[in-house]
């Protein structure tokens, strides 16, 4: 049998067992605080209680297991501080996550609806959207996602641009947070904190190393790094041993056909 | 078991099922999921932004200038019709010429200056001079007006290193995302739906 | 009028956003603002033109009986009911419309994503090989960035996903810098084609 060339199904086989066979051990592995990590939760620390905090959760659905320990992780974070928090979603599927996600974490945490938060909804255009906020986000969201008059709520009367954000953080599992370096940083000077998927690290890592934007909270081993920080016990950690499982195949199958495409070349 | 666990594994496995081979499960499956997209799609841009943006300032607040980009917008529709196709192309240049006037500014300060200001570092460590060399590298290697041979030649292939290193750094984490997505699905089929993980 | 009144109206919108930039105009700043507010509400109309496309499409194949057509029953199904419960019932927490969007939707479209875990593997099993120096390279990296990122490199010795973060921090972000770099300059210089009229592609078609 020629190990360099085992049928796909083989390889689909064997990696769905590298996943299911560590699930069923509760195996949680050390995880190690990384600097990118740090420098997210670290910005939300010097937050003050009276400032917004502007969530925009900038995924699709079809990343949601990825990106819900994320969100769920900086969440915990902001109500933890009781900081103000303010939803909206620059991506049209992520309204309806968006809206789920900030509802039950704001729930769990005996969080109310126009006193602790709001959810302003969904814009598409994401660049007019993000400059328009930088003039003022009433004018692009005059009512949030429950159809309401937002800046009602007194404690969101105050809210008119990104002057008053303390930060703004993008939950994102594509280029959003580009975007937001490049028309809301850039032009109006508000900060940028990242939690994104893994595969868009590479891609976004210019920005963090400038300056433009700060983090990024990666992917599931950012969110169990997080979880670590904030002391819960979150979904993130018990996945790291499973996601460790799946990356050593990965590594293995690699490097056992190539030593096999050797060894038939040899022959 | 809730309706919500199975009718979610239901859909699951449809999907999966792919893997064995393309099949009429997943093919209905598939075609669900487009129609269920594409009227959540709709719903979302009708309640969200249509109503907020255009029906309430025009019908409720009285404010007229609304409605010069509502008849732009209508415009896009002369798109389905092969006579007055035209039209459409009134709108479109309203949204790229604004979108490319906002973007020469930003693209010159937050793309070309702020990155090229990061990459310039006092030489004083390994890590600076590998940013300097990868950066004018990699330019070099994407700079197609000119033949790629002696010094220039040289500097480019060096970029060709800098370039494979980012792609082989991106596949690494591709993989990291994907196989989380996966133990996301996985984890719902074996704990909430087989009951197999606490 | 065809063709020049477009090229006319994005001279005029683009010249103004880039020239509005640079001044501090209480009037010009007011126009800039209804400009953004416009292009939020033309793009939703544009991406509405590609629902009806869409569901016109399904349409025909349906009335027409093409191959597949019983397919196209589930579609425009999905599209009528999602319409109808979203429009009738809102989009509220315990609405029909979110309960068949977090059941069915979200889990499909995951589930979509999650096929690649297996393709991916797949892939890197068949192409993954030290054929030349770029491709190993390559490899390298992705091996050292793939155990680097998970708790087993840092177990096994610290350098793994130290010397990971270096790659990922140095090298990589500068051949991604040089990609930036590039793209921007490409962008400045489309733009301004756009802007003067030069660039008429996305006029498409005879006149483009």
């Amino acid at each position: 049998m020629d190990l360099s060339r085992l049928d796909r199904r083989i390889i689909f086989l064997l990696m769905g067992l590298a996943i299911a066979i560590p699930m069923l051990f509760n195996v949680t592995l050390p995880v190690n605080v990384e600097k990118d990590t740090l420098a997210v939760y670290d910005k939300i620390e010097m937050i003050e209680e009276s400032e917004y905090v502007m969530v925009s959760f900038d995924f699709e659905a079809s990343s949601f297991p990825e990106m819900r320990p994320l969100a769920v992780a900086i969440l915990n974070h902001l109500f933890e501080r009781n900081i103000k928090v303010i939803g909206l979603a620059l991506f049209s599927e992520g309204t309806a996550l968006g809206f789920t996600t900030i509802s039950d974490i704001a729930e769990k945490h005996g969080k109310k609806y126009g006193i602790d938060y709001i959810y302003l909804g969904f814009r598409p255009q994401y660049i007019s959207a993000i400059l328009g906020m930088g003039e003022s986000i009433a004018r692009v969201f005059p009512e949030d996602y429950l159809k309401k008059q937002w800046q009602e709520y007194p404690l969101f009367s105050g809210l008119e641009n990104y002057d008053n954000a303390g930060l703004v953080i993008s939950v994102s599992d594509g280029s959003l947070p580009i975007h937001w370096a490049e028309y809301a940083n850039a032009r109006y000077g508000v900060e940028i904190g990242v939690a994104c998927a893994a595969v868009m690290v590479t891609a976004f890592k210019p920005y963090f190393n400038s300056g433009q934007l700060i983090g990024p909270v990666a992917g599931v081993k950012g969110a169990a790094e997080y979880e670590k920080l904030l002391g819960r016990q979150g979904a993130a950690q018990r996945r790291l041993f499973t996601q460790s499982s799946a990356h050593i195949l990965i590594i293995v199958l690699v490097l056992g056909a190539n030593l096999a495409a050797y060894m038939r070349r040899k022959r | 078991m809730s309706p919500e666990t199975l009718v979610a594994a239901v859909f699951t496995l449809a999907i999966f099922s792919f893997l064995y081979r393309e099949n009429p499960i997943y093919r209905a499956a598939e075609h669900i999921l487009v129609g269920i997209s594409v009227g959540y799609y709709l719903v979302i841009l009708v309640e969200e932004t249509i109503l907020s943006k255009v029906v309430n300032p025009l019908f409720y607040d009285g404010r007229m200038l609304s409605l010069i980009p509502a008849i732009l917008g209508i415009m896009m529709f002369s798109r389905l019709s092969r006579k007055s196709g035209w039209l459409a192309r009134i709108p479109l240049a309203v949204l790229i010429g604004a979108g490319a006037g906002v973007s020469i500014p930003a693209m010159l300060q937050a793309r070309i200056l702020k990155q090229m200001s990061a990459s310039m570092l006092p030489l004083n460590s390994i890590g600076a001079v590998v940013m300097l060399v990868g950066v004018i590298s990699s330019l070099a290697y994407f700079y197609f007006s000119r033949e790629k041979s002696g010094l220039f030649g040289g500097v480019a292939r060096v970029g060709t290193y800098f370039l494979m290193v980012f792609f082989g750094a991106t596949f690494g984490y591709t993989v990291m995302s994907r196989v989380t997505l996966l133990i996301g699905r996985m984890e719902f089929l074996m704990s909430d739906f087989l009951g197999l993980v606490k | 009028m065809k063709t020049r009144l477009p090229i006319a109206v994005c001279f005029v919108f683009g010249l103004f956003t880039l020239f509005q930039y640079f001044t501090a105009d209480p009037t010009l700043e007011s126009i800039y603002k209804e400009i953004l507010d416009w292009m939020q509400i033309i793009f939703v109309f544009t991406l509405l033109v590609g629902v009806v496309s869409l569901a016109k499409i399904h349409s025909e194949k349906l009335i027409k009986k093409r191959t597949d057509w019983p397919y196209s029953i589930l579609t425009i199904l999905g599209i009528v009911v999602m319409a109808f419960l979203g429009f009738a019932y809102g989009t509220d927490w315990g609405t029909p419309f979110l309960w068949i969007f977090m059941n069915i939707q979200v889990p499909m479209q995951s589930t979509m994503f999650a096929l690649l875990a297996f393709y991916v593997a797949s892939a890197a099993y068949r192409g993954f090989r030290f054929r030349n120096r770029e491709a190993s390279v390559l490899l390298i990296t992705a091996l050292i960035v793939m155990m680097g990122r998970i708790p087993l490199g840092h177990m096994i010795s610290d350098i793994i996903p130290g010397t990971a973060e270096w790659i990922i921090d140095h090298p990589s972000v500068a051949a991604k810098r040089g990609i930036l770099i590039g793209i921007g300059l490409g962008s400045i210089t489309t733009a301004l084609r756009v802007i003067l009229g030069i660039e008429r592609s996305y006029l498409g078609g005879k006149g483009a």
